[in-house]
């Protein structure tokens, strides 16, 4: 698989399918692991990250894990831009320096991240809200690269990482949640400061320090250690329906009371897709979100969710620059973004032009 | 540093250039308000690494002597510089700065023991470690007899593996 294959492409986690994937964009696990004796990356030297990356690509042969290895320290910046866009790699991976990589299954639900703050991060992302599923893929993951790795591991304190933040399970159980409904109707900050009060973290599309955009946000756990995993699991698969629930009244609240503007403002930003002429990255994110919960509600019914989520990722700056084959600037991006959206949305169902 | 308008502690520093000149504005969180430049409280953004450095400074703020200074002898870390930096530098770091770091890891976490998946005990792992590190040092004084002869040792597993 090349970089340029994927751009015809899109990740199984945006097709919206699998329960609860009208607010349920995505359910993702990921897991932190390090190699037992070798410094964690900050410390190790060049030929040690090198060596890292060897042993891992062994281990991927030896398990016949049928996974495409991207060397990220050979491309260019706008190619690691566009794997963060697609939520493949992490911004710091992607800023980092020597050698790293990732390894990404056909689908995209699998990246195995190589030299990030830990040797690995291995991450398993399913459609729609299925987390024990998630589990169950990732833990035999695992369980298949740790008979090829020796991996750091304590009986005291479990899997050793390089923040003490991430010990124990190294785990992070995430989803990654559509709320518009919360948002407009101002209840947004409620939500959080009661998932912040049972140790829940949220944060924006793009991960870590990033502004929420297009109302997604991603809620996940920050403990660890002491508890096992489907625990820790629990903790989400109990809290996210009520979260869902909210979101649920708060757009009937939208529906019966203010209908009338509801449609107007959903019709209104469908128009402004299909026919602007040059559009900012932050204005589609906005759109498309009232545009998605459009169709949700039955507002819309000539385009599929999973036209707009693909939207969300593909109106990025880099993957417009990788479609167009050239870099481009910040008012030749508006331009070219609109005229994508137009080929997009012209007849509600086009497929994507490959 | 103290607020330009009215003299408190400022927490906001704003660096803005108006045609090339070079600006700069310190404020309080009060005078920022006012200003219209105050960081919005809500939605609340959880940079985690904010939140480590401020256990971390709330947690080992106050030592000084032998824990400040103890390094790691594989990694050459010092707990001072996981105090600065939020990482630690190798897997040993957790028995060798157990005393500072358990206190930190109690309160993130709740706990201090794991339970959950456990892997397999890693063969030699330490002593592995340890010559990884022999080796990076001979390679520094450019011994390279001796970092032959390490590369040798470290092989064999290797191709096991």
């Amino acid at each position: 698989m090349t970089l340029d294959d994927l751009t015809k492409s899109s990740g199984e986690w945006l097709r919206g399918t699998g329960p609860e994937s009208d607010i349920v964009m995505c359910s993702r696990i990921r897991l932190a692991r390090n190699l037992a004796d070798f410094p964690f990356t900050n410390r190790a030297s060049r030929s040690e990250k090198t060596e890292i990356e060897a042993n891992f690509r062994a281990a991927l042969a030896h398990a016949h894990l049928e996974l495409s290895y991207l060397d990220v320290h050979g491309l260019g910046s706008l190619d690691r831009q566009f794997l963060v866009e697609r939520q493949i790699v992490s911004r710091e991976l992607a800023n980092s320096d020597g050698p790293r990589g990732v390894a990404i299954s056909s689908q995209e639900n699998v990246a195995i991240m190589v030299n990030e703050e830990d040797h690995l991060r291995v991450q398993y992302m399913l459609s729609g809200f299925r987390l024990p599923e998630v589990w169950e893929s990732i833990n035999h993951l695992d369980d298949q690269l740790e008979e090829q790795l020796a991996y750091a591991f304590s009986s005291e304190l479990g899997y050793l990482t390089a923040c003490p933040t991430n010990v124990g399970t190294g785990i992070r159980v995430g989803v990654m949640l559509h709320l518009p409904g919360l948002v407009q109707t101002k209840q947004i900050d409620k939500v959080f400061r009661a998932l912040q009060k049972i140790n829940l973290a949220v944060r924006g599309l793009y991960g870590e320090g990033s502004q929420a955009s297009g109302d997604f946000y991603q809620i996940s756990n920050q403990q660890t250690l002491g508890k096992s995993e489907p625990e820790l699991i629990k903790i989400l698969t109990d809290v996210v329906p009520q979260v869902l629930q909210y979101e649920r009244n708060a757009r009937q609240t939208l529906l019966t009371e203010r209908r009338q503007h509801l449609h107007d403002q959903v019709s209104r930003a469908y128009g402004v897709l299909k026919t602007a002429q040059t559009i900012s990255s932050e204005e589609t994110m906005l759109l498309l979100s009232s545009v998605r919960m459009g169709i949700n509600l039955g507002l819309i019914d000539d385009l599929s969710i999973a036209t707009v989520n693909e939207l969300f990722i593909q109106t990025q700056p880099a993957f417009l620059q990788k479609l167009r084959g050239s870099e481009l600037g910040f008012e030749e991006r508006n331009v070219e973004r609109a005229s994508y959206l137009r080929r997009r949305l012209s007849n509600g169902r086009q497929p994507p032009p490959h | 540093m103290r607020c330009q308008r009215c003299h408190k502690e400022a927490s906001i520093h704003l660096t803005e250039r108006v045609k090339g000149q070079r600006r700069e504005l310190h404020l309080c969180p009060g005078c920022a308000q006012k200003a219209g430049l105050a960081l919005p409280d809500s939605p609340p953004d959880l940079a985690l690494d904010a939140v480590v450095q401020s256990l971390i400074v709330a947690h080992v703020g106050e030592l000084v002597g032998e824990l400040a200074e103890r390094t790691c002898p594989d990694c050459g870390l010092k707990f001072m510089e996981f105090r600065a930096g939020g990482r630690l530098g190798c897997p040993r770091d957790y028995r060798v700065f157990a005393a500072g770091l358990l206190p930190l890891i109690q309160r993130f976490h709740g706990a201090t023991r794991h339970v959950g998946k456990a892997a397999r005990p890693a063969d030699r792992a330490e002593e592995r470690l340890r010559l990884r590190t022999q080796l990076r040092e001979a390679i520094a004084r450019e011994d390279y007899e001796e970092a032959a002869r390490l590369r040798d040792q470290l092989r064999p597993e290797e191709i096991q593996a």
